[in-house]
C-alpha cells in the first residue's frame, strides 16, 4: 500500500521524499558500516585468538617432529621425508636469522629515536653518525620482515600438523614432485601471484608505510641524513598542515583542496557530459564519416600528452600564438593573461582538458550508446516521446546507471590527475603560501613539496590527506548510493 | 565403465548455506541414472561434486572401487556435457573434440579414428572443419556429446543439456540421447529439470527438492506409487489433483470420503494402511489427471463441478473444474469417447460429474506430506 | 460527398477545387525530413568545427618544426607559417650538418632493399593458401627464410654503404632501415589485411583473419625491436645525437615494459577472475586501498631503493621498467573485467578433459583474450612515452638516462626556450608519428578495452 501511495506522487513530492528517507537512513547506514567494521575488527581478533590457541593446541597433541619444527622450521616435514620443503623452511629461516643478526637488530635498536650520533666535521674529514633515513627504512624492511617470518612460521606449523593428522589416519604424503606439479593446478594462483605480490610489497606497500611513518617525523631540508639527523615529532606537521590563520600552511591547505575538488568536479563532470553528447552526435543515424570524426577527435589520446599538452601551454603564452595573433588582428590591445591571472589559469586548465578528455568519454559513451536495446527507443517512440525526453527518459538515465562506477574511478583520477596541470602550469600562477600556486592540486604540490623543496614530512602529510579525503569520497558513493538498489533495472 | 557410490555426501557453501544434505546412493555400472528437481534443488552441485568442479564438504565419493574425494576431475575419467556446451570458440570442431585427447599425449592416428567415429556416430563429420559459433544449436550440443564421448570416459555426467533447444529439437535430441546410450553403453548421470526427460531416459530416477532426494526408483515406480506429495506433484503432467477427504477406518477395512461420495479401498491398500496403523484422519487424496473419465449418467459416487475452461489438445480435452470448495482439479479426457452432443455440452460454466477408479488413488498424509500407501 | 476524409492515409478531397489536399503523414514526413536535414547540417558543422579545434594544434606544432632556429627565431614568434620551410631542427636531432645530403643517397639504397622485400613477401603471400590446412609450419619457415634473405639483401646493400664517407655513414644507414621499416611495415600490414586488392590478384591467397591483430602488433613490435637495437648499437654510438639517446631510452623501456607488464597484469586477472583462493577477496579490497594513495608519494622511498641497486642516474632505463613493472600487478581491473566474460564452464570444460589450470590459461583463456592482451600491451607500450614525473626523478639530472619527455620537458621549460622551442616541435613530432600510428592501427582494441572497463568498473 505504501508503495502505492508513493507511485501516486507527484515528481517534486517524490523527489522530497527520496530526499527525507535518504537522510533519515543515512545515520542507520553509517551506523552499518561502522557495525561492519567492529565485526571484522572482531573477526580478526577472533581469528587471531584461535590462531595462537591452535598453535598450543598443536604443540600439546604434536610428535617430537612437530615439535621440533617450533624451534627449527622444515625439520619436521624433513623428518617426514618431505625434502624439498623442508629444505625450503629451513633456508628462510636461516636466511631470517642471519638477516637479524647482521642488520636488522641495529636498526630496529634505533628505530625509536631514529639516531642520535650526530654527523661531524673532523678537520677536513666527515665522520658519519647515524642516518635516520636508512634507519627509518632498514627498521621498516625488517618490521615487514619479522612479519613474514612469523607468517611463514605459522605456515609451517600447520604443515607439520596437516602433514601428522594424514600419516595419523594412514595417508600418503605429497612428494616434491607433486608439490611442483600442483603449482601449475591447484595451486597455480601461487604462482601468478608470488612476483607480482612481491613488486607490490616492495615497491608500494613498504615505500607507503614508510613514508606515513615519515609524516610523523621532521624530515625536511633542515634534517637532511647524512649530515643531520630527524627525528619524530608526533603530529606536529598534521598540526602545521591543518593549522588555521591566512598565509599558512594550513590556508594553502584548504584553498589547495578546494581547487582540487572544484577541478575533479568539472574535470570528470564537463566531459563526461560534452564527451556523450559527441558521442551521440556522432553516432546519430544519417550522418556519415563516422569513423573520420571518432579518428580525429582521438588524435588527442594517441599523441603523447608531454608534446600536445606542452605545445598547447606555450600556444597560450603570453607571447604565445593566440595572444599575438588577437593583438595582430586588433581583437585585444594585451594579451589576455592565460597562465598569469589565478582565474584565467583555472579556466584555460579546464578548457583543455576538454580537449583532452572529450575523446576518451566519446570512445565510451558509443560503447554504451550501442548496447542500449533499440527496442526501448521504438517503444518510447511508439508512445510518442521526442528526441530530448528519449534523452532524459533512457539515454540518459541507462549512461549513468552503467558508468557510475566509471565516474567514481574518474573523479579519484582527475583528484590525482598530474599530468595536466603539471604540463600546462606546474600550478602557475605562484603566491599560496608553503610555495603553492593557485592551480595546484594536492598531487602537484605534493610533488614540488618532494622534488623542489625536499619538504618529506610535509609532502607525506598532504598524501595521507589525499588518501584521507579520496577513502572518504569512496566510502561516501560506496555505502550511500549503492548501484545494487537499481542492478537489474536495464538487465 | 564403473558403478559410483556416494555415501554421505554433502555440500556447504561459505554462510552455511547448506546445498545438498546428506546424499546417499548406488550408481550401478552402465547404468542411465537422472537427477531431476526443480531449480535449485542441488541436483547440478551434486554433478559437479561428482566431477570434482566442487568441492565434498563431507562424505565420500567412489568411482569404481577409488575415492575421489580430492582427486581433481582431469584424473577422475569422466566427461561431461554442459548445459550452455562450453565449446571452445576459438578452435574447429574437430579439435574441440580432439582436445582432451591430446592433452593426454595420444597418437595422432588414434585421435583422429577416434574424432572420426565419434563425428559419424553424431552425423557431423561434415562440420569439423568448422569453428562452433558457425552450428546451429543442435549441431553444437552433438559437437559437445562428441567432446564427451571421445574420451571413453568412465562416466559420462550431462548437465541439463537440452533445456538450450527449442522444443521440436529437444524431443529429436532426446530420442537420438536413448540411441547413443544404446551404443556407448557406460554409466550416465543425467541431471534435468525436465520430469518428461528424466521418465523417458532414465533406469532409475532421482527425485531432488532442497538438497534432499526425495525418492529414487523406477520411472514406473515414481509415477505408480509417488513418495509424497513433492514427487507426486512433480512426475507427471498435468499435475496430479490433490483433493482433501477423510479416510474412516472401519472394521478391518478402510473408506476414503469426499465431496459426498465414498471410496472404500482395495484389501491390498487396506493391508498396508493397517500395517502402518493408520486411523481414521484427514488425508489428502491424489489422483491423475489422466484417471479421471466424466460420468454422464448421474451414477452414483461422482463429483459434480462446474468446468471454467477447456483446452482442446488435439486427441484429448483438458477440462479445469472447480468443485464446490473451490479447489481447482484439470481432468484429462480422450475425445475418441466423446460424441458430438457430449462434447458440445462441455462449454464454460456448465455443470458436470466425474469419477475415477479406486486403482489410481494415493492418499498422503496432510501433516508429513507422506504417503500413506508407499 | 463533399469532403471524403479517408482516415488511413490523412488525404481529404476539396470538391470545390477539384484538387486532392493531402495532409498527413504526407506533409509530416517531409518536414520530418527538413527536419532531419537541419539536424543533420547542424551536427556536421558542430563536428567540423571540433576537428579543426582538434586538428590545428598538432598542424601548428608540424608548421612550427619547420621552421628553422638558425633562420629564423627559434622561440616565440608572431606568424604561424614558418618563412622558409627548413628541416634544421630535425637535422639537429641527429647532430648531423650533412643529413640531407645523405639521405638522398641513402634512400636509393632504401628502396631497393624495400623493393626486394615487396618481392620476397608477395612470393611468402602466394605460399599461404588457406586450402593446404596442414602445412603451417612449412609456411612459417618459408616466411621466416623471406625475412631472413630480406636482411641479409640489407646487409649486403649497407656493405655497399661504403662510398659514404665514414662519418656520413650512421646516418645513411639510419635512413636506409628507416625507409625499409616503414615499407615493411606497410607490406606487412596490406599482406595481413585479408581484402588488400594487391594480395587478391595473387592466385590463392588467404589469411585466416582471426590472427591478424595479433599479427599486426607482432609485426609492429619486431619493427620496434629491430629499431631499438639499432639505435643503441649502430647510431647511438657513431653520434653525439642527445635525443637519439633519449628516444632510445624511451623505445628500450617502453619494449620491456609492454613485455613485463602484461605478463603480470594478465597472470594477476587471471588469477583473480579465474581461480578461487583463500585471501582473494582481501587482495582485491588490499589493492582497492593502496589505490587510493598518490603514487608520488613514494617517489623518495623508491629513488631510495633503485639507488641501492645502482639503477638511477646513467642506470634509469632498468630502473624505470622496474618502477613500471613492479607495482603493475594493481592495474588488472580491466583485464579482469574481461576475463569475467567468458563463461566460466570453458574453464570446467578444459579442466575435465584433462587440463591443468595452467594449460587452461595457455590453451583456452589467452587466445580468446586476445584482444584484452593487445589492449594491455599498447597502453604499456604508450605510458613510458609520456612519463616525466618519474623518468626525471631516477634520471636525476644525468642526460644519459633521460627518456624524450623529459630532455624535450628541459629543452621547452629549463633550458633557452627561445632557442629550443622549434627543436621541440621536431623532437615532438618524431615522437608522436610512430606512437600514433600504432595508436590508431590498434584502435579497435583500445576501444574495446576502455569501454569494457568503463562499463564494469
Amino acid at each position: 500500500m505504501v508503495d502505492l501511495d508513493y507511485l501516486k506522487m507527484s515528481r517534486p513530492r517524490k523527489l522530497l521524499h527520496d530526499l527525507a528517507g535518504f537522510f533519515a537512513r543515512l545515520p542507520g547506514r553509517l551506523g552499518n558500516g561502522l557495525k561492519g567494521l567492529a565485526l571484522a575488527v572482531g573477526r580478526c581478533l577472533k581469528g587471531l585468538g584461535l590462531s595462537i590457541a591452535d598453535l598450543f593446541t598443536t604443540f600439546r597433541d604434536g610428535d617430537w617432529k612437530t615439535r621440533l619444527s617450533y624451534l627449527v622450521m622444515g625439520s619436521g616435514s624433513m623428518a617426514r621425508g618431505q625434502w624439498g620443503r623442508g629444505l625450503l623452511f629451513f633456508l628462510f629461516q636461516t636466511v631470517f636469522n642471519l638477516y637479524m643478526v647482521n642488520f636488522g637488530m641495529a636498526y630496529l635498536g634505533k628505530l625509536n629515536t631514529l639516531g642520535v650520533v650526530e654527523t661531524y666535521k673532523e678537520g677536513r674529514k666527515t665522520v658519519y653518525g647515524d642516518n635516520s633515513f636508512l634507519i627509518l627504512l632498514y627498521g621498516v624492511l625488517t618490521l615487514f620482515f619479522i612479519a613474514a617470518f612469523i607468517y611463514t612460521w605459522r605456515v609451517n606449523i600447520r604443515q607439520n600438523k596437516v602433514s601428522q593428522q594424514i600419516l595419523a589416519s594412514g595417508g600418503k604424503l605429497k612428494g616434491t614432485k607433486d608439490n611442483l606439479q600442483s603449482l601449475v593446478d591447484s595451486q597455480f594462483h601461487k604462482t601468478l601471484l608470488a612476483l607480482p605480490t612481491l613488486g607490490v610489497f616492495v615497491f608500494t606497500i613498504l615505500p607507503i608505510f614508510f613514508m606515513i611513518l615519515v609524516a610523523f617525523t621532521n624530515f625536511d631540508y633542515n634534517h637532511q641524513p647524512p649530515a643531520k639527523l630527524f627525528t619524530w615529532v608526533g603530529f606536529e606537521n598534521f598540526r602545521t598542515l591543518l593549522s588555521s590563520g591566512s598565509a599558512s600552511y594550513g590556508d594553502t591547505f584548504r584553498q589547495v583542496l578546494f581547487w582540487t575538488l572544484v577541478w575533479a568536479f568539472f574535470a570528470t563532470f564537463l566531459n563526461y557530459f560534452l564527451g556523450m553528447f559527441v558521442a551521440i552526435m556522432i553516432n546519430k543515424k544519417g550522418i556519415r564519416l563516422k569513423k573520420m570524426w571518432r579518428t580525429i577527435l582521438v588524435m588527442t589520446i594517441a599523441i603523447p600528452q608531454f608534446v600536445s599538452l606542452l605545445y598547447v601551454s606555450k600556444m597560450f603564452a603570453a607571447d604565445g600564438l593566440i595572444n599575438t595573433y588577437l593583438m595582430k588582428w586588433h581583437w585585444i590591445a594585451q594579451p589576455i593573461p592565460f597562465w598569469t591571472d589565478p582565474g584565467w589559469a583555472r579556466f584555460t586548465i579546464i578548457l583543455i582538458n576538454i580537449w583532452i578528455g572529450i575523446p576518451y568519454l566519446m570512445l565510451i559513451a558509443t560503447g554504451i550508446l550501442m548496447n542500449i536495446p533499440a527496442d526501448l527507443y521504438e517503444s518510447a517512440r511508439i508512445d510518442g516521446a521526442n528526441a530530448l525526453q528519449m534523452y532524459g527518459k533512457i539515454t540518459l538515465p541507462y549512461m549513468l546507471f552503467v558508468t557510475g562506477p566509471y565516474l567514481l574511478t574518474s573523479f579519484t583520477g582527475n583528484i590525482n590527475n598530474f599530468n595536466v596541470i603539471f604540463l600546462l602550469s606546474q600550478g602557475k600562477p605562484m603566491g599560496l603560501a608553503g610555495n603553492a600556486g593557485h592551480t595546484d592540486l594536492l598531487i602537484t604540490w605534493l610533488y614540488r613539496m618532494t622534488v623542489t623543496d625536499t619538504n618529506y614530512k610535509i609532502a607525506a602529510v598532504i598524501g595521507i590527506m589525499v588518501f584521507v579525503v579520496l577513502a572518504v569520497i569512496n566510502l561516501v558513493v560506496y555505502n550511500l548510493i549503492p548501484s545494487v538498489k537499481n542492478e537489474e533495472d536495464f538487465q | 565403465m564403473a558403478s559410483l557410490k556416494l555415501e554421505h555426501v554433502k555440500k556447504v557453501y561459505d554462510k552455511n548455506v547448506v546445498a545438498v544434505h546428506d546424499f546417499n546412493l548406488e550408481i550401478a555400472d552402465k547404468e542411465f541414472i537422472v537427477f531431476v528437481g526443480p531449480s535449485g534443488c542441488g541436483k547440478s552441485t551434486t554433478l559437479r561434486m561428482i566431477a570434482g568442479l566442487e568441492d565434498i564438504s563431507d562424505g565420500t565419493l567412489t568411482i569404481g572401487d577409488r575415492v575421489v574425494n580430492d582427486v581433481e576431475p582431469k584424473d577422475r575419467d569422466i566427461a561431461m556435457v554442459f548445459q550452455n556446451y562450453a565449446l571452445y570458440p576459438h578452435i574447429t570442431v574437430y579439435e574441440n573434440m580432439a582436445f582432451s585427447l591430446r592433452l593426454r599425449k595420444m597418437d595422432n592416428e588414434e585421435v583422429h579414428r577416434r574424432v572420426c567415429q565419434a563425428a559419424e556416430i553424431l552425423g557431423i563429420t561434415q562440420y569439423l572443419a568448422r569453428k562452433p559459433k558457425n552450428l546451429s544449436g543442435g549441431q553444437r550440443q552433438r559437437v559437445a556429446i562428441g567432446r564427451a564421448i571421445v574420451r571413453e570416459p568412465q562416466v559420462f555426467l550431462m548437465d541439463e543439456p537440452l533445456s538450450n533447444l527449442d522444443a521440436k529439437l529437444r524431443n529429436q535430441m532426446r530420442a537420438e540421447i536413448i540411441l547413443l546410450r544404446k551404443r556407448i553403453d557406460t554409466t550416465f548421470i543425467y541431471v534435468t529439470h525436465d520430469q518428461t526427460e528424466a521418465m523417458t531416459l532414465g533406469d532409475r530416477i532421482v527425485i531432488m527438492k532442497d538438497g534432499y532426494i526425495q525418492q529414487v526408483g523406477t520411472p514406473q515406480e515414481v509415477f505408480e506409487t509417488p513418495k509424497n506429495l513433492f514427487v507426486a506433484g512433480f512426475i507427471g503432467s498435468p499435475q496430479m489433483n490433490f483433493l482433501k477427504a477423510k479416510l474412516v477406518r472401519g472394521a478391518g477395512d478402510y473408506t476414503v470420503e469426499l465431496y459426498g461420495i465414498r471410496v472404500p479401498l482395495s484389501a491390498e491398500k487396506c493391508a498396508k494402511l493397517a500395517a502402518k496403523g493408520v486411523g481414521s484422519q484427514d488425508v489428502i487424496l491424489g489422483v491423475r489427471p489422466e484417471h479421471t473419465h466424466l460420468a454422464f449418467d448421474d451414477a452414483d459416487n461422482t463429483i459434480e463441478g462446474v468446468l471454467r475452461v477447456n483446452e482442446m489438445m488435439g486427441s484429448e480435452l483438458h477440462l479445469h473444474v472447480d468443485l464446490a470448495d473451490g479447489t481447482s482439479v484439470i481432468l484429462r479426457i480422450p475425445t475418441l469417447d466423446l460424441t458430438e452432443e457430449r462434447r458440445a455440452g462441455l462449454a464454460y460454466g456448465n455443470r458436470l460429474r466425474f469419477a475415477f477408479p479406486e486403482k489410481v488413488v494415493q492418499l498422503f498424509d496432510p501433516k508429513s506430506e507422506e504417503s500413506l500407501l508407499f | 460527398m463533399a469532403e471524403r476524409k479517408i482516415p488511413e492515409v490523412d488525404i481529404i478531397v476539396d470538391e470545390k477545387a477539384g484538387v486532392i489536399k493531402e495532409v498527413g503523414p504526407q506533409r509530416k514526413l517531409r518536414s520530418k525530413k527538413g527536419h532531419e536535414r537541419r539536424t543533420n547540417g547542424a551536427i556536421y558543422t558542430v563536428l567540423t568545427v571540433m576537428s579543426i579545434v582538434w586538428l590545428v594544434p598538432f598542424v601548428f606544432l608540424v608548421l612550427q618544426s619547420f621552421r628553422s632556429y638558425k633562420l629564423e627565431k627559434g622561440g616565440m614568434v608572431d606568424y604561424l607559417l614558418p618563412k622558409t620551410f627548413s628541416l634544421d631542427n630535425y637535422a639537429f636531432l641527429f647532430e648531423g650538418s650533412n643529413f640531407f645530403h645523405w639521405c638522398g643517397r641513402a634512400i636509393l639504397v632504401g628502396l631497393a632493399c624495400a623493393a626486394a622485400t615487396v618481392a620476397l613477401v608477395c612470393l611468402a603471400g602466394k605460399l599461404f593458401d588457406r586450402q593446404d590446412r596442414g602445412a603451417r609450419p612449412a609456411r612459417v619457415g618459408i616466411l621466416g627464410a623471406c625475412l631472413a634473405a630480406g636482411y641479409a639483401l640489407l646487409v649486403a646493400l649497407t656493405a655497399a654503404l661504403q662510398g659514404f664517407a665514414p662519418a656520413e655513414r650512421p646516418v645513411a644507414v639510419l635512413v636506409c632501415l628507416m625507409l625499409f621499416l616503414a615499407i615493411g611495415a606497410i607490406i606487412a600490414r596490406v599482406y595481413l589485411k585479408q581484402d588488400s586488392k594487391l594480395l587478391r590478384s595473387i592466385p590463392g591467397y588467404v589469411v585466416e583473419d582471426r590472427h591478424e591483430g595479433a599479427k599486426k602488433l607482432a609485426a609492429m613490435f619486431a619493427e620496434f625491436a629491430l629499431l631499438a637495437i639499432i639505435l643503441q648499437y649502430i647510431l647511438i654510438p657513431m653520434t653525439k645525437s642527445q635525443y637519439l639517446l633519449w628516444y632510445t631510452n624511451t623505445l628500450t623501456i617502453a619494449l620491456f615494459t609492454a613485455v613485463l607488464q602484461t605478463a603480470i597484469v594478465l597472470s594477476v586477472s587471471y588469477a583473480l577472475s579465474r581461480l578461487r583462493f583463500r585471501g582473494r577477496k582481501l587482495i582485491m579490497n588490499a589493492v582497492l586501498v593502496l589505490g587510493l594513495f598518490p603514487g608520488f608519494l613514494t617517489m623518495i622511498t623508491l629513488y631510495f631503493l633503485l639507488k641501492q641497486m645502482g639503477l638511477t642516474q646513467s642506470g634509469a632505463v632498468p630502473g624505470l621498467i622496474l618502477i613500471y613493472c613492479a607495482s603493475s600487478g594493481m592495474g588488472y581491473y580491466i583485464s579482469k573485467g574481461f576475463f569475467d566474460t567468458i563463461p566460466k564452464s570453458l574453464d570446467e570444460s578444459a579442466r575435465i578433459d584433462g587440463a591443468t589450470r595452467f594449460q587452461v590459461f595457455m590453451k583456452i583463456i589467452m587466445p580468446l583474450a586476445k584482444p584484452i592482451v593487445i589492449y594491455t600491451i599498447l597502453m604499456a607500450f604508450m605510458a613510458p612515452w609520456g612519463d616525466y614525473v618519474f623518468a626525471s626523478y631516477v634520471a636525476f639530472g644525468d642526460q644519459q638516462g633521460y627518456n624524450v619527455a623529459v630532455g624535450l620537458y628541459n629543452w621547452v621549460n629549463t633550458n633557452d626556450f627561445q632557442n629550443y622551442f622549434t627543436r621541440f616541435c621536431a623532437g615532438g613530432v618524431l615522437v608522436a608519428l610512430p606512437i600514433t600510428a600504432l595508436f590508431l592501427a590498434l584502435q579497435k582494441y583500445y576501444v574495446e578495452g576502455v569501454t569494457g572497463g568503463a562499463v564494469k568498473g
